[in-house]
């Protein structure tokens, strides 16, 4: 991948057992040199690659000693952010997935779950590191080629925050491939005012690709939906009941959207899949203090400050189908993936 | 929630009754065996004497069921009551044999039983409950059975016995309670096994011995759908043991494996859902429980000892009352409790819950949950008002058949059968009304408890 060797080629340098002192290595600070490196890294990922390198710190050189380091620095990097959710479900997909390739017949077919086995899945990682990231990206144009056949002429799509997956398959949507002519639709943009920023920047992206784009508040969603055909939103993280968890604001288009009859799509990649399952908004596992009662400012007591980039959930009833770098799932058949691999 | 079962109008309810007891002189009905129904010759004209003393009759058989049924664990049961009934997992094939049984038996029977309460001096034999004849729809619905251990294969261990008095009575009532009982017995029942010359152990204990067992306990009540699967499992096991090793390393070896079973599917599962769902639990939450169950009790005792602060509303199932030890238990640990005795007002309490708990019998595998009967009521009114319904479950109870309804696979209350109505035990609550299902391998929705079955086989 072109994209990947302009991105931070120092990191690509993984230090192989050059440090054994895993002390000295913090895992928090690496999560987030990694997602400013790299602004078209995504969470689940960032937490991977942080883990790799955790890896390559450390000096475990057994199964067990290994897999206790990365459980101990998957807590600690949760432990150090607000909003665990998308992270942790990296960090159980390469827990998940170093417990499967350990677990594989080694080279030459023989059953191997020993230290040799061990040494050469290690190896792997580190040399390949950065291979997660370059996949998650790959995962965004496979999302934009499947998701595209939904997309119809004529068609009014609206969307919300910064998605980075969403705004890639409305650039595809928006271009001609061989044997399929772009499609020409209009793009309604739900502008979060306390968080322009992402926002504006997907309009931007949108309107240089010729796609004509109207930005409205999030009080205009109702009035908007009924010219609406499809609302596509992207996800922070995918639920294991196959919901999603994403900015502020998605829950109450989807009810909006159920209401109005529309359909709902979802565009997210598998690595965002995990076992999270909440049941309500107040419940997913962390505070987002977004809720402040308040009579009058008491002198010296400080209000919780509320979370930075605010979530909620929505439960697969309002969501018509996900559109996975593997396809078009319903959600039920997410949460049968998400069974098969993480359980 | 009983179930009106069929033609015969309300007041036609000694009919039926009568029909199936043996005819005798009221008088000495009355005089002899307290535990008789009243006599129907009285029901047509009744003088006030008569009224006087049908209702002094009525109340001395309400009394003695009551003793005779405390009294069973130690074994001076009654006849063998109703047409006999096999457990959901055996179909009704049995139904007309188990009633000639009964009719053979039950001439006989006066005298061991007789034999048997004088030796422990106890309660006279009294016919516990009034025959019933369930009409034939309602058939293939099981029903436990107070059968006299006497009565039982000579085969069957004497734990065993006890466990089948224990498992008719009630006394050991929750699924994975019966469960591990069993397997428990089963381990002496394989202890004290030998291997009679000319027989190998994989092939003879299986028919031979535990077969007899297992009909034993069937007889005694039906069984859940936990022990079913339990059973398949021991089966396999005894089934697999290589015929060259020698009978104690196998005995061993069968009695290793069952431990472990215990110690991960009951005792290790229990653990890891009792934290689980305590997890769930946050500060400020108000959680509806229905009556009382290990599981759910387990979880809200954990959940307090973390240090989370939350209230509990415990909706107790009228006819068995045990919520109220369960409130009692919660409120001396220091945890808030409302108490409601029954489902009056329900809407009004659940609307104050933030979260419904429940503990499941089993899970059918199309995400239905078989409950304590009224948990389908609570999950249907929290269904409506939005509030979610956990359902806590071992995967051990998890079974692969499907029910959509409440009368495919159940259990009639042989306390409260009658001709003209009966009550169940269980009943179906369909997924829709469900949110997540705990068990001990993830939280997952209740249409993908098929999902963890396969996982299971897989890992198996």
């Amino acid at each position: 991948m072109a994209t990947d060797d302009d991105v931070g080629p120092g990191s690509r340098e993984l230090p192989i057992r050059s440090n054994p002192d895993i002390e000295s290595f913090d895992i928090v600070k690496t999560y987030h040199r990694l997602l400013a490196d790299d602004p078209d890294l995504t969470m689940p990922v960032a937490a991977i690659e942080a883990l790799i390198e955790a890896l390559g710190a450390s000096s475990a050189s057994t199964v067990f000693e290994t897999m206790d380091l990365v459980k101990a620095q998957s807590e600690r990097l949760s432990d150090a952010v607000r909003n665990p959710i998308a992270l942790s479900h990296g960090t159980d997909l390469f827990q998940q997935y170093l417990v499967l390739s350990l677990k594989q017949p080694g080279p030459g077919g023989k059953e191997a779950s020993s230290h040799e086995n061990f040494e050469v899945v290690r190896q792997h990682l580190l040399r390949n590191g950065r291979l997660f990231a370059a996949r998650a990206k790959d995962a965004r144009q496979k999302i934009a080629e499947v998701g595209r056949r939904y997309i119809h002429d004529h068609y009014v799509i609206m969307t919300h925050g910064g998605s980075r997956v969403v705004e890639t398959l409305l650039s595809k949507a928006a271009e001609s491939i061989p044997g399929d002519p772009r499609r020409r639709f209009k793009v309604i943009h739900v502008m979060d005012e306390a968080r322009r920023g992402p926002s504006e920047k997907v309009i931007a992206a949108l309107r240089a690709r010729g796609i004509p784009v109207a930005a409205i508040s999030e009080g205009a969603v109702a009035y908007a939906m009924s010219t609406v055909n499809m609302v596509l939103v992207g996800a922070e993280a995918v639920t294991a009941n196959g919901g999603i968890i994403s900015g502020m604001g998605t829950y109450q288009m989807a009810v909006i959207a159920a209401a109005r009859k529309k359909d709902f799509f979802v565009a997210a990649e598998q690595h965002k899949f995990g076992k999270t399952f909440p049941l309500t908004q107040f419940k997913l596992g962390f505070q987002q203090d977004v809720i402040q009662f308040q009579a009058k400012p008491k002198e010296g007591q400080e209000a919780p400050t509320p979370v930075e980039n605010p979530v909620d959930y929505t439960p697969p009833e309002y969501i018509t189908s996900f559109f996975a770098d593997h396809g078009v799932l319903l959600p039920s058949a997410v949460a049968k993936e998400v069974l098969d691999f993480l359980f | 929630m009983s179930a009106a079962a069929n033609g015969p109008p309300p007041e036609a309810t000694n009919k039926p009754v009568e029909k199936s007891e043996k005819p005798q002189a009221p008088a000495k009905n009355e005089k002899k065996s307290k535990g008789e129904a009243v006599d129907p010759t009285n029901a047509p004209k009744l003088s006030g004497a008569e009224l006087k003393a049908k209702a002094k009759a009525e109340k001395a058989a309400r009394r003695a069921q009551i003793k005779a049924t405390k009294e069973v664990v130690k074994g001076d049961a009654a006849a063998p009551l109703g047409p006999g009934q096999s457990g959901p997992s055996t179909g009704d094939v049995k139904a007309n044999k188990g009633k000639g049984k009964q009719d053979s038996v039950s001439g006989t029977n006066s005298g061991a039983a007789g034999k048997a309460t004088a030796s422990k001096g106890s309660t006279p034999p009294a016919a516990t409950e009034p025959k019933v004849t369930i009409p034939e729809c309602f058939s293939h619905l099981s029903i436990a059975k107070k059968s006299a251990m006497t009565n039982a294969d000579k085969d069957v261990h004497p734990t065993v016995l006890v466990l089948g008095q224990q498992m008719a009575t009630f006394a050991i009532d929750e699924s994975i309670t019966r469960l591990k009982a069993t397997l428990l017995a089963f381990k002496k029942v394989i202890d004290s096994y030998n291997t009679p010359p000319g027989n190998t152990l994989a092939r003879h204990l299986t028919p031979h011995v535990l077969n007899p067992q297992i009909d034993y306990l069937t007889a005694c009540r039906p069984m859940c759908f936990s022990m079913g699967n339990a059973i398949r499992w021991l089966k396999l096991q005894v089934s697999k043991i290589d015929p060259d090793v020698p009978e104690q390393e196998a005995k061993k070896q069968l009695c290793d494996s069952i431990d472990s079973f215990i110690q991960e599917r009951i005792s290790v599962a229990d653990f890891v859902i009792t934290e689980k769902a305590a997890r769930r639990i946050v500060n400020g939450d108000t959680i509806l429980v229905f009556g009382r169950s290990t599981l759910v009790e387990r979880t809200l005792l954990h959940a307090h000892s973390a240090g989370t602060r939350f209230s509990v509303i415990v909706i107790d199932d009228p006819y068995e009352k045990k919520g109220q030890v369960l409130s009692k238990t919660l409120a001396a640990e220091g945890i808030s409790v409302s108490y409601c005795g029954d489902f009056g007002g329900l809407r009004w309490h659940v609307q104050r819950a933030s979260m419904v708990l429940l503990c499941a019998e089993s899970m059918f595998s199309n995400g239905s949950m078989y409950g304590r009967s009224g948990s389908c009521d609570l999950a249907i009114a929290a269904k409506a008002l939005e509030i979610p319904v956990t359902v806590l479950c071992e995967t051990i109870n998890i079974t692969d058949r499907v029910a959509t309804d409440s009368l495919t696979y159940n259990e009639i209350d042989p306390e409260r059968c009658s001709a003209a109505s009966f009550r169940l035990l269980f009943d179906a609550t369909l997924a829709k009304y469900l949110s997540v299902v705990i068990t001990e391998l993830g939280s997952v929705q209740p249409t993908s408890v098929p999902d963890i079955l396969r996982k299971l086989e897989e890992s198996n």
